[in-house]
């Protein structure tokens, strides 16, 4: 059998082609179901994804709103900060990295390390290399115009301007401004519907932050058509596959307009350069506006806003949270004080309306006050005191007795009348509430009955239980000033588009007119008149005369708990008491009222009188000026009509 | 006096079907090329890949000449050297592994001078000729058992083995799947096959765990299951399919389809044309060229049974399951019906060695279809 096949003999192979034809039809038909099942069933879906993949959108970045003084000065306003980036995946590190950090003028030690940071990132293999990465923060203008100059040399080493706050006067104003911050993962995942991103900025405390909705603005975007990587793209195609709506212009933020005059705040920070720590809070007593409040010591909020980097914002704030004067504080608002005798006026008005005091009638004081077992002392030997007197020489005694006369519910009555106790609602940075002791408090303090008489006694000089902010103090004095108008202070005046439109204005609020007989409201004032003119005054000062104010000194005890922190050495400091001036000016026709807060200052006739003196000299200055140059605009304005 | 006659016989039967459809793929291919590099025009760093499609042309052009040359010489006086041939392929397998410079991962180079030849692309067609020749050496008229068929199996087993060991892993199962098909044209009895089927079991259970290096896992692994790993092995097939999908019923049109002009279609000249070629000119289109391809693979079968002797059927259907196997398995993995493996399709894809190899392979189809 064998014989007769032959390696011609193709006959074995016959019955397989059959079979192999079968199996072409089958796979091609396999083949062409799944194409028809991809480009015919599931096409819809497979060009949706498509278009996806290439059409993106581009943030369209918006400015933030600008805060101005009253007289339209900027107070916080944007620039370009020039940040440096490198493409690690594009650059070349033999020939163009050299080249960049001579242009830079790097450092031997950071080009190394930066070096070392690219490498390691080339090394990876991952989406990062072909993305920027910061280099430097903020590179002066001459390495900009060397960097652009060489740009077309310089491939993988970019520019980008992006917008920085920043505040042209510094430190003045630090805390009403506020400064911003890079949003943290907790915000971010509260504000997430509010479109904030991860490395946004917002407000932090003050103007920035209360009205960071107005001053943000709205992001915009475009639609772009972009390939999987920059390269491998051919230009000119893709613009039809991009739907309307193209594009949102984003809005800018909303300016704010201040009620605060920059120039006053400005000398109220000179005048107050010879005092470590305290508080001022200058407002316009008819409208409740303030006019400069400044809380020292303060911060630099363009560091704190990263102008010189993340790494100096850490130092910042490791510097700044660790100072026993408390810089971040806000002290006209947030932080609460012994009034001291700042507070006699109100005990005086308390004790007149419930007409448990005379006048005229005098206290013999021999420099202390006897009552139930303890003794209670006054600032010197007074002898006979009437009102008027007791008022203008601060005496204690006169008004230990008044307190072994008045209620204690009464006193504090009156000092809520005035706006003590409760918030005044600025509603900037958070806000204490400060406190008016009651028969009530004193029960809920110690538990049932603990309250002894000797409460009320302090209580009527501003000590003990009762606390006040200085910005209530303000508001309180204005009050006295305006015949017993209470009004809500206010720092915003108008909101403004970019454009200059006023959105939005803010008359002022009256919070309450107060129920005060303008009788004893009468000797009152006189008697805060007699502080500053009589030569008996606690705040009478021959260098001061020709300044027109009035008010009432104070020197606050203060409870000798010194924080841990403080160094040994320095406890003494810790221990002064607290200098206090408060008042108005001018005294007939009052305009503004005035509070100086020097913590731990001393006496508050020797250390805060003073500075509240200058403080109104400087604000009259300013004012005859203004209505100077108003004057000589109308003269201007007569002579163009003829 | 052989020799006229042959000629003769060549100008009666030159088999233009064949003919027409090889350039008619060919002429499509470098189109579609020059399609698929288009992104690259613009591109100042990446400007040489946009004239590949030229590149391609030479190719063609030196791969036409070779593959004139294969089908000129009888191949009876080839079948001689058909062992020698093999021979020499192994030994230049060897030698790669000697060598190994080291491309992506894997030695498959030689280089020449300017040029980079991958030996195992040309061995495709010594292990045809071999299998052939030992088909044709061995002439049964009662049915076989495997054992018949162990020497025959060892000669692409060899190859396939040193291919695996590069690693690649698309060669190695080109060879196997082509081989494969030639051994069925065999006679076997009933019971072998079952026995081979039953041993594919241990088989595919010993290449997984021996066989396969990790990378080629995840591909299988990322086939099986696309959705698990979205942005790392199964992106590539993923993009495919989206290009593939984007084109529709009657495609984006020539140089329009996005997801190629905007770079996501990875290897787009190499493994992926067909995407570019589906998302350009859509159902309409495919379907026109996957007529042609089949029409190539059963043109093929067709010369088989015309041939008049056992070594030029063997070679033809060695040939036109290359070429089906090719065609199948890099569409398959284009549309996701198989996993991602380094499979060219012929005519289509870029590459000299693999041009070059496919036309010399349609040569000798045209030389067994010349003289039948």
């Amino acid at each position: 059998m064998k014989l007769f096949v032959q390696r011609s003999d193709v006959g074995e192979f016959r019955r397989r082609y059959h079979f192999m034809v079968l199996g072409i039809v089958v796979a091609f038909a396999i083949l062409s179901f799944r194409l028809a099942q991809l480009q015919i069933a599931q096409a819809q879906n497979h060009r949706a994804q498509a278009r996806r993949n290439i059409v993106g959108r581009v943030t369209l970045a918006t400015t933030r709103g600008v805060i101005r003084d009253s007289l339209g000065r900027v107070l916080a306003g944007n620039r370009p900060s020039y940040d440096v980036y490198v493409v690690p995946g594009v650059i070349d590190m033999k020939e163009t990295w050299p080249r960049a950090v001579q242009l830079m003028g790097l450092g031997a030690s950071e080009a190394r390390q930066e070096k070392a940071r690219i490498l390691s990132i080339r090394a990876e293999d991952g989406k990062r290399k072909l993305q920027q990465t910061l280099l430097r923060v903020d590179v002066s203008r001459d390495v900009v115009a060397a960097l652009e100059t060489h740009a077309a040399d310089l491939p993988g080493i970019d520019v980008v301007p992006t917008p920085v706050r920043h505040y042209p006067y510094g430190q003045v104003g630090a805390h009403l401004l506020g400064y911003m911050r890079e949003i943290d993962a907790e915000s971010l995942a509260r504000h997430e519907t509010q479109e904030y991103r991860a490395g946004d900025r917002l407000g932090a405390v003050g103007v920035e932050r209360r009205w960071e909705s107005y001053l943000r603005g709205q992001r915009g975007w475009q639609k772009v058509v972009r390939g999987q990587n920059r390269r491998a793209q051919r230009t000119g195609l893709g613009e039809r596959y991009l739907e309307e709506p193209r594009r949102l212009e984003p809005i800018p933020g909303r300016d704010v307009s201040l009620t605060i005059d920059i120039e006053l705040q400005s000398s109220i920070q000179k005048e107050m350069r010879g005092h470590l720590a305290g508080a001022v809070v200058v407002l316009d007593v008819r409208t409740g506006r303030l006019l400069a409040a400044l809380s020292k010591p303060g911060f630099e909020p363009n560091v704190l806003s990263g102008e010189q980097g993340k790494q100096a914002i850490r130092d910042a704030f490791q510097r700044l949270s660790s100072d026993p004067l408390k810089p971040l504080l806000d002290k006209t608002t947030s932080a609460v004080y012994p009034p001291g005798s700042t507070y006699k006026p109100f005990s005086a008005l308390a004790a007149l309306s419930d007409g448990l005091i005379d006048p005229s009638a005098e206290v013999d004081c021999k420099g202390g006050y006897e009552f139930g077992r303890r003794y209670f002392r006054c600032t010197g030997v007074h002898r006979k005191v009437n009102l008027h007197e007791a008022i203008v020489q601060s005496c204690n005694t006169y008004f230990y007795a008044l307190g072994e006369l008045i209620h204690i519910d009464q006193l504090a009555k009156v000092g809520m009348d005035f706006g003590f106790g409760v918030k005044t609602g600025i509603g900037l940075n958070p806000e204490a509430r400060g406190r008016m002791p009651t028969r009530a408090w004193y029960a809920r303090r110690y538990k049932g009955d603990g309250f002894r008489g000797g409460f009320t006694l302090l209580a009527s000089i501003g000590q003990g239980a009762t606390t006040v902010t200085v910005l209530q103090l303000a508001l309180a004095y204005a009050a006295l000033a305006n015949d017993g108008t209470l009004y809500q202070p206010q720092v915003v005046r108008s909101i403004e588009t970019s454009s200059g439109t006023t959105v939005q204005d803010f008359p002022p609020r009256v919070r309450s007119i107060i129920d005060v007989d303008p009788g004893q409201l009468a000797l009152i004032k006189d008697a805060l008149t007699g502080v500053v003119v009589d030569s008996e005054g606690t705040a009478f000062n021959e260098a001061m005369e020709g300044i027109d104010m009035a008010g009432k000194t104070g020197t606050a005890q203060v409870s000798h708990v010194t924080p841990r922190s403080v160094d040994p050495k320095r406890v003494w400091y810790f221990n002064r008491d607290h200098a206090w001036f408060a008042g108005y000016a001018p005294a007939r026709a009052p305009e503004i009222a005035i509070v100086v807060l020097i913590e731990h200052g001393g006496g508050g006739g020797k250390n805060a009188a003073p500075v509240a003196a200058r403080v109104v000299e400087a604000w009259q200055k300013l004012t005859k000026r203004r209505l100077a140059t108003r004057g000589n605009d109308s003269t201007h304005e007569a002579g163009a009509h003829l | 006096m052989a020799f006229t006659r042959g000629r003769l016989r060549a100008r009666e039967h030159f088999d233009w079907p064949l003919f027409l459809a090889v350039v008619s793929i060919a002429i499509v291919g470098v189109v579609n090329l020059y399609s698929a590099t288009s992104p690259y025009i613009d591109d100042p760093r990446r400007s040489g890949l946009a004239d590949m499609y030229v590149q391609q042309v030479y190719w063609l052009v030196v791969g036409g000449l070779l593959g004139t040359l294969a089908a000129v010489v009888d191949y009876r006086s080839i079948e001689r050297f058909a062992y020698v041939l093999y021979g020499i392929g192994i030994a230049s397998l060897l030698l790669v592994l000697w060598l190994a410079s080291d491309i992506r991962g894997s030695a498959r180079w030689i280089d020449v001078g300017r040029f980079a030849f991958q030996p195992s692309e040309f061995m495709k067609l010594f292990v045809i000729l071999a299998v052939a020749r030992k088909l044709s050496d061995d002439p049964r008229t009662e049915a076989r058992t495997l054992v018949d068929l162990v020497p025959a199996a060892l000669l692409f087993i060899l190859p396939a083995v040193l291919v695996m060991v590069q690693p690649d892993f698309g060669t190695s199962m080109i060879y196997t799947a082509c081989a494969l098909t030639m051994l069925a044209l065999a006679r076997l009895r009933r019971s072998s096959v079952v026995i081979f089927i039953i041993g594919l079991v241990p088989v595919s259970w010993g290449m997984w765990h021996f066989g396969l290096r990790d990378y080629q896992k995840g591909r299988i692994l990322s086939f099986l299951d696309p959705e698990a790993d979205r942005a790392g092995t199964g992106w590539h097939a993923l993009q495919s399919r989206t290009a593939i999908g984007n084109g529709g019923l009657w495609g984006e049109g020539f140089r329009e389809g996005t997801q190629n002009q905007f770079g996501f279609l990875p290897d787009q000249f190499s493994d992926f044309p067909f995407s570019v070629f589906a998302e350009d000119w859509g159902f309409v289109g495919c379907i026109a060229l996957l007529a042609l391809y089949a029409f190539i693979c059963a043109w093929a079968v067709n010369i088989a049974a015309l041939a008049k002797d056992r070594f030029g059927a063997a070679v033809a259907v060695g040939v036109g399951a290359t070429f089906f196997w090719h065609t199948v398995f890099n569409i398959g993995m284009t549309v996701g019906v198989l996993p991602v493996v380094g499979i060219t399709l012929p005519l289509f894809s870029y590459g000299g060695s693999s041009t070059l190899t496919t036309l010399v392979g349609l040569g000798l189809l045209m030389n067994v279809s010349l003289r039948r």
